[in-house]
């Protein structure tokens, strides 16, 4: 599994420049409904919930997305 | 094939003819030769773009304070929806000249590194300056950069 | 239009307050307002008397220009109820030792054991700080804090965050390390050790602890005007006291399949034989989380998927859906659905048989168990005048295990074996700025 993730972030990084969209282009992105942090109490809300009743917790995570602005 | 020259020309030709509405209109002399022998601030915004709620206030102040000297920016608008842009600029007021380039064609001319991005033109019309983004803190050092490149005060 | 749009670089914490705890809040008018703060107050119960949960939560986000913030969330939680021991039901009533050791508590006939849960009441407080360190990075570094009678958590993370394409890409790297002190009502027992009669402290210890390090690497892109998605590789190292000290296993007859009984000496204790769990003393998961957001026009659809493995044979798969839509100007409506599933660990034991060897690990929680679960939902938000966002959610988990068939034993077959979880979660938010 390690191999294919780095396989995957390889491509992903390696096949970048041409995906994804000019900084103008980013009206839709910077909507905060589109932030991936949109709704960060109710999954720490949530995660809390799940880690104590299911054994996997965790895994989300970081920033990106949005507007892309300074 | 872009020259900062012909960019500058492209730019002043787009700010005569997109009036709003955006309708074409001919090139307009006036404005042309108003803008030689300027310094020229171009700054590419959306409303979308929170640090430009910031830029703004800064940009009118620099356009007031050294108008008389030769400055003269204009903030050209890249959203697709003028009446964002409209909203944003009741809250937001700007006292420079306002350009829409709702399809983007002025950006992707300009290459537009980011959001938001300011150039600077020199009275040759030379590109001699840029920035990407805006940062409350770098304002002074931005002013003095003007500062220097304005043509000096004619002793009357 | 809201303008609070300026997140990019926010780090929100999945996990108990273990990695990037600052939550990311909108403010209704940035330039006048520098505080953002978002509520909720939760209630959680389960049925059969079960656990009951009442949570209230505020996290406070402080703009201090530039992209630099600073992130505080402070929770309060209380705790009421059961939750199943470990035990299994049997035809005749059960009991059992408290974990104090000084009283007993009692099970029905053909009833789920629940143990003598106490009233609980936990406090957690997080803080980050998060600032870029040049044009195209960004950083980020936070403390953690919970406590509550039986357990302390003390923890740091830091991360990391590059942009790359135009900020189409973003590639992190976030650590975390926690240190947790347990306290067990009682002391923690001696592991598959028996349940004694009441005043009877012989099979506990004292204190002991846990220590925790995760490391998570993500990778964040822009596919199209309307669509992001992130990938996320997470690694979590455990060790020290990683078992329940409250978690049984009752001793079965190896062809009834009933609990063994025994005659509580001269007082009061259980009058069945119980052993005390036992886990293993380290436990590495690792996960592979992968979620997408796409706008269709105004409404915005978001799919995730987790898939999470570790080496005490627990495999995990989570998939989640949400579907944002907007309804007018100023509300919206945001049906959810969550389906989760995973494996037992190896050392899963519904009961342990009398008569054959001890294993050295093993435990009846049902949350290392063989299970699927359902979580159904609902979101409403309204925006206020002033801009501020009044929600409610309204959501129903339901959990539904199994045995392993060859654990299951004669007479058990026709009980209940697998505590089965049905849950109501409700939940009252508030966003707003000062």
């Amino acid at each position: 599994m390690k191999y294919l993730l780095a396989a995957a972030a390889l491509l992903i990084l390696s096949g970048c420049s041409s995906i994804g969209v000019q900084p103008w282009e980013r009206d839709v992105l910077a909507r905060p409904e589109m932030s991936l942090d949109a709704n960060a109490l109710d999954a720490a809300i949530d995660d809390h919930i799940y880690f104590s009743k299911e054994a996997s917790s965790g895994g989300r995570g970081f920033g990106g997305g949005g507007c892309g602005c300074n | 094939m872009h020259t900062s020259i012909h960019r500058l020309a492209l730019l002043m030709l787009l700010l005569s003819s997109t009036v709003l509405g955006g309708s074409a209109v001919a090139a307009d002399p006036l404005e042309l030769s108003q803008n030689r022998g300027k310094l020229v601030l171009v700054d590419f915004w959306a409303s979308w773009c929170a640090p430009c709620r910031h830029s703004f206030p800064w940009l009118n102040e620099m356009q007031a304070k050294y108008g008389d000297r030769g400055l003269v920016v204009i903030g050209v608008n890249v959203d697709r929806d003028h009446k964002l842009a409209e909203q944003f600029l009741r809250d937001v007021p700007a006292r420079f000249k306002i350009v829409y380039d709702p399809s983007g064609s002025l950006a992707q001319n300009y290459d537009v590194p980011g959001m938001p991005t300011s150039f600077v033109f020199g009275t040759d019309g030379k590109l001699l300056g840029k920035h990407i983004g805006f940062q409350q803190g770098s304002r002074a050092e931005r002013e003095t950069e003007l500062q220097k490149l304005l043509p000096p005060v004619q002793p009357n | 239009m809201n303008d609070d749009a300026n997140f990019n670089a926010a780090l929100a914490a999945a996990t108990c307050a273990l990695l990037g705890a600052s939550v990311p809040v909108h403010a209704a008018d940035e330039e006048a307002q520098r505080w953002s703060f978002d509520t909720s107050l939760l209630y959680y119960g389960e049925s059969d008397s079960r656990v009951q949960d009442i949570s209230a939560a505020v996290a406070a986000q402080r703009d201090f220009g530039d992209d630099r913030k600073l992130s505080l969330n402070l929770t309060a939680d209380t705790l009421t109820g059961a939750s199943a021991s470990g035990a299994t039901s049997l035809d005749r009533a059960q009991t059992f030792t408290s974990p104090s050791g000084k009283a007993t508590y009692s099970t029905s006939a053909g009833k789920v054991p629940l143990d003598d849960t106490f009233k609980d009441t936990r406090f957690a407080l997080n803080g980050s700080w998060t600032q870029p360190l040049a044009r195209l990075y960004t950083v980020s570094g936070g403390l953690g804090f919970s406590t509550e009678y039986d357990y302390t958590h003390l923890g740091a993370n830091a991360s990391l965050a590059r942009d790359f394409n135009k900020r189409n890409t973003t590639l992190s790297f976030g650590v975390a390390y926690s240190q947790d002190d347990i306290k067990p009502v009682g002391g923690a027992p001696v592991p598959l050790s028996q349940m004694l009669d009441v005043g009877d402290l012989r099979n506990k210890r004292n204190d002991d602890t846990k220590n925790v390090l995760d490391l998570l690497f993500g990778v964040t892109q822009v596919v199209g005007r309307n669509t992001v998605v992130r990938v996320n590789y997470s690694y979590s190292d455990s060790s020290g006291y990683l078992n329940d000290p409250y978690k049984l296993l009752s001793v079965v007859d190896p062809i009834t399949g009933d609990t063994i009984g025994r005659v509580a000496a001269g007082g009061q204790g259980p009058n069945g034989v119980y052993l005390y769990e036992n886990r293993p003393d380290s436990r590495t998961k690792q996960g592979i989380y992968a979620e997408m957001k796409h706008a269709f026009g105004a409404p915005v659809l978001q799919l995730s998927y987790r898939f999470m493995t570790d080496d005490w044979g627990i495999d995990s798969s989570t998939l989640e859906t949400r579907l944002r839509w907007p309804v007018g100007a100023d509300n919206f409506i945001e049906p959810q659905l969550r389906y989760y599933t995973q494996s037992e660990a190896d050392f899963y034991r519904s009961s342990l048989v009398a008569g054959q060897r001890l294993p050295q690990y093993a435990s009846a929680d049902f949350r290392l168990g063989k299970f699927d679960a359902v979580t159904v939902g609902v979101k409403f938000g309204h925006r206020t005048t002033s801009g501020n966002e009044w929600s409610a959610r309204l959501e129903y988990y339901q959990q539904s295990g199994d045995v392993p068939g060859d654990q299951i034993i004669d007479r058990q077959a026709g009980r209940e074996q697998y505590p089965d979880l049905n849950a109501v979660i409700a939940q009252f938010g508030y966003r707003f700025g000062l």
